[in-house]
């Protein structure tokens, strides 16, 4: 029994940690594929769906219609990529902060009884007091 | 002795492997339900406002704690430092052994463990039989760990697995050689097997890793691709969805590498992958497209996560089947694959978009000019001969793609293929193979099959197998059924009862339509027990043999009696009369292709390999063709005109001869016995020149047939009267013949010239003319019995007009 007391306790703040911090590294890493924030910058100004991109030859008139025609093309494209990008921003952040609190919270969890002794000791309930 | 591999059964590992083992399955699952109940009775409680609440719900945690620590740590227990058994022993197995273990408990630990069960399933090591072979000493329980070492460090594998525990066992037990030769495995196959399992498991983590797939924006700055959508495949999605598995073996990493090579750098952007149909190229473009997919991969940026499209020619012909429309089409789907920039276009079977036919058309004249340029990236695949042919037609093509050759795999490279293959085929077929059927896949595939390359003839006759499956298993009966059914041949060695009794009885069972020639009997007889054992050479025919002798002796009749005894009916008999094949250009007509002559030797035994082969008058074909036949008689191949190999492993292969039939019988007039003159009759056949002495070296056996006696023609009245009586038993009526009256028979049939043949025509004019006359007087009725006499035959006889000439 002692043995497997010291074995979790071990484990939990040892490779137990690591792989928490892993994994929320892992999540993070899959976000950020996931919103392919990397390609979104790589891309920013690109047209969109490659809808008009390419080299027009012809008269001016042609010429002009098609460079307009990427500028939208270009101009939509940047549009949705920012507010991807935005987006995966965002998450990224709030997991960020969520991945952060659950590497803190392992480490105090084994602790957890002895306060949740303490408050039951005390009697606290925080909506009784309200 | 090796004393350095020790067992420490305090060691901390060993104390988390019995802890894991203790909480493995209901404990586990326990817990899981106790944490949930803690928490949400001690939520319940402080919405009730009762602060004892804090103390359950926080509770719940401890639990939860230790349901973590099993799945994070004890479930699959790291290897330990150090070198000892309770470092390197599976975890699951180590949990499961008392402080003194002997081989009698670690066979039972190893035959409840997955990767034990592996080679009880898959090798027939079973979990009873470890246990039946353990032995109960714990001081024999050191050589097993000596073993487990030994086999850890030949399969190059990181612990003792359940499956190196079971290959220990084995190898522990004193026969063990015998033992596994009794279930077709030998040393190497253990380690494979041992190797087989690490590699699944190593698939099972490589596959639980996320991979990078680009996201929802990866395809965004690349264009459209309708057309292509519909008359294409979409490799790269088909892999992103699950449905391929592409495998990734040595000789296809090299081709995947020079891929990878020639579309990242700058030259042309195409590639040519040309191989056997069945050695692979399919299989190379689907690993081509995973690792584009695969975000991690090492691929150049300018290749990540493009999108492999294969071009399907039967779509494109059927949407637009005008000449002029057909090339419009092409060339709106090639121009939105190049606008498009992540496109990667592949022409599997290629030569269905160079050459005009059915399901093909000739689109040289749209595809060069991209091709040669090659700016849009695409990849051909086709057979060496298809290359050749559209090399001869069109060289300028052939010049611009930068060709990649895949050779056929190697039995171990199949194997693994194999291997990974049954990660698919066995969920869908619902069955399990055995490593045993995977290496008889490979073997009779190599023999039987001759239309694919390897790995893909294996994995087909692997496919059909599962059809004849037992109880849920493949195994080398299956694939032996498999291949008998599909081929016509039998590859199986002789285990049934009536086959065994069939073969013992060889002799008998001919000797009941042959009269005399117990010698020849004999020695075809041999030939075939030897062969239904498996005790012959593989890589030649089953028999070969030349019988000489006068013509009516029964060589042709042997050779029936063979077909028919042996291989299942006289229909198994390819007969060719040699004396058709006198000319040197005669040749061609015998190897030819069997679309263009479907009576040709080689068309006959591709369509029936399991024949006796019959080639009459051999002393009349032209030496071109005695020659052509050489490499036959030696290895049991013979290619044909389009220069495939056709086997003639699993035949028997009779010449047959009258040259000398006046010496023969010279010889016996003189009283010589058969196997007093056979030699030296042989030596007179090389120097009179009528055959070649390489010729006749090629002949396992050299059988001199004796003219038949009067003695032997009685005999031969007899099987012809079964014959007769054979033939009127539909309409319930008998023939029986008096001895006097065979006797005059005989004496009318016989001719020392002619053997048997005579007697045939004596006995269809005198027999069955009477029995015909009395059937039709009356005389004789269904039911009825016919007894002839002498005095019938001499009436007979007489009103014979041939006679009364």
């Amino acid at each position: 029994m002692l043995m497997a007391i010291v074995g979790i306790l071990l484990w939990w703040y040892t490779d137990g940690w690591i792989q928490t911090v892993r994994s929320v590294r892992l999540r993070l890493a899959g976000l950020f594929d996931y919103f392919s924030l990397d390609i979104l910058l790589k891309t920013l100004f690109s047209p969109f769906r490659q809808i008009s991109a390419g080299t027009v030859d012809g008269p001016l008139p042609v010429k002009f219609r098609a460079f307009v025609d990427r500028l939208v093309s270009r101009f939509v494209g940047g549009i949705v990529r920012l507010l991807v990008l935005g987006i995966g921003i965002v998450s990224i952040v709030v997991a960020s902060v969520v991945g952060l609190g659950y590497i803190f919270l392992w480490a105090v969890l084994p602790l957890s009884p002895i306060v949740g002794l303490i408050l039951s000791l005390l009697g606290w309930v925080p909506w009784t007091i309200l | 002795m090796d004393d350095s591999i020790e067992w420490n059964y305090h060691s901390v590992r060993a104390q988390k492997a019995r802890v894991s083992v203790r909480l493995r399955g209901t404990p586990i699952r326990l817990l899981r339900v106790l944490a949930w109940m803690l928490l949400v009775f001690g939520v319940a409680l402080l919405v009730l406002g009762v602060a004892f609440g804090w103390l359950v719900l926080t509770l719940a945690v401890l639990p939860w704690m230790v349901i973590k620590w099993y799945f994070g740590e004890l479930h699959h227990l790291k290897s330990g430092p150090g070198n000892s058994v309770d470092s390197l022993l599976s975890g699951d197995i180590l949990g499961q052994l008392p402080a003194r273990p002997t081989p009698q408990d670690i066979a039972s630990a190893v035959g409840s463990v997955v990767s034990g069960q592996f080679m009880g399933v898959r090798f027939g090591l079973t979990p009873s039989l470890l246990s039946h072979i353990a032995s109960s000493e714990p001081s024999d329980t050191a050589r097993v760990w000596q073993e487990a070492e030994h086999v850890r460090s030949a399969a190059h594998v990181p612990h003792y697995s359940g499956s190196v525990m079971a290959v220990a066992l084995v190898r522990s037990f004193h026969d063990y050689q015998h033992l596994i030769a009794q279930i077709h495995l030998d040393d190497d196959d253990l380690l494979a097997g041992v190797r087989w399992q690490q590699h699944i498991r190593d698939l099972v983590t490589s596959f639980s890793r996320k991979k990078r797939t680009g996201g929802i924006a990866r395809d965004w700055a690349f264009g459209y691709i309708p057309l292509l959508s519909r008359f294409g495949q979409n490799i790269s999605q088909q892999i992103q969805g699950g449905d391929v598995l592409a495998v990734d073996v040595g000789s296809h990493v090299e081709a995947v590498a020079q891929l990878t090579q020639t579309f990242g750098a700058r030259g042309r952007q195409n590639a040519a992958l040309v191989g056997q149909a069945g050695a692979g190229k399919t299989t190379i473009i689907h690993a081509f497209a995973q690792q584009l997919l695969d975000g991690d991969s090492s691929v150049p940026d300018s290749l990540k996560f493009r999108q492999v499209f294969i071009l399907d020619s039967s779509a494109l012909i059927a949407a637009a089947p005008g000449r002029g429309e057909l090339e419009n089409l092409i060339m709106r789907i090639l121009s939105e694959a190049y606008s498009a920039k992540n496109i990667i276009l592949c022409l599997d079977n290629a030569q269905l978009f160079f050459e005009e036919g059915i399901g093909s058309v000739n689109l040289s004249n749209v595809l060069q000019p991209i091709i040669e340029a090659g700016n849009l990236r695409m990849i051909l695949s086709m057979d060496e001969q298809r290359y050749l042919q559209i090399a001869d037609k069109n060289p300028a093509l052939i010049n611009a793609l930068n060709r990649i050759s895949v050779t056929p795999a190697t039995q171990a490279e199949s194997m693994l293929v194999m291997q990974e293959k049954l990660l698919q085929f066995e969920p869908q077929r619902s069955v399990l193979y055995t490593y045993q059927a995977l290496k008889e896949a490979f073997r009779l595939s190599e023999r039987y099959l001759h239309d694919l390359g390897q790995p893909g003839r294996a994995i087909k006759l692997l496919e059909s197998s599962a059809n004849y499956h037992e109880s849920g298993l493949v195994t080398m009966n299956s694939v032996q059924t498999a291949i008998e059914k599909t081929m016509d041949v039998k590859v199986s060695v002789a285990s049934d009862q009536n086959d065994r009794e069939r073969l013992l009885n060889l002799e008998q069972l001919i000797h009941e339509r042959m009269i005399n020639q117990k010698r020849a009997v004999q020695v075809v007889s041999d030939a075939l027990r030897r062969a239904r054992t498996g005790v012959r050479n593989e890589n030649r025919p089953i028999g070969t043999f030349l019988f000489l002798g006068p013509t009516g002796v029964g060589k042709t009749e042997l050779s029936k009696a063979l077909a028919d005894v042996y291989f299942g009916g006289e229909g198994k008999l390819i007969r060719l009369d040699l004396n058709e094949f006198v000319r040197p250009d005669d040749v061609s007509r015998l190897i030819a292709d069997g679309v263009r002559n479907s009576g040709s030797l080689t068309a006959q035994v591709m369509k029936q390999p399991f024949s006796v082969v019959l080639l009459d008058e051999i002393e009349k074909a032209a030496p071109e063709v005695l020659a052509t036949l050489l490499q036959m008689l030696d290895e049991g191949i013979l290619r044909d005109e389009k220069n495939r190999e056709v086997s003639f492993r699993d035949a028997i292969i009779v010449a047959t001869s009258n040259a000398g039939a006046d010496r023969i019988r010279e010889y016996i007039d003189r009283g010589y016995d058969v196997t007093q003159f056979e030699a030296q009759f042989t030596d007179e056949l090389i120097s009179s020149g009528q055959f070649r002495p390489e010729f006749l070296n090629r002949f396992d056996e050299i059988v001199v047939f004796t003219p038949l006696t009067k003695q032997d023609l009685l005999k031969v009245i007899d099987l012809m009267i079964q014959g007769v009586n054979k033939t009127l038993a539909p309409q319930h009526i008998t023939v029986e013949v008096d001895d006097d009256a065979k006797l005059l028979l005989v004496d009318a049939g016989y001719d020392p010239r002619l053997g048997a043949r005579p007697m045939r025509r004596v006995v269809q004019k005198t027999v069955e003319n009477t029995i015909a006359k009395a059937m039709l007087a009356g005389i004789l009725e269904s039911g009825g019995k016919l007894v002839l006499r002498r005095e019938h035959i001499e009436q007979s006889l007489a009103s014979r007009p041939t006679q009364n000439q």
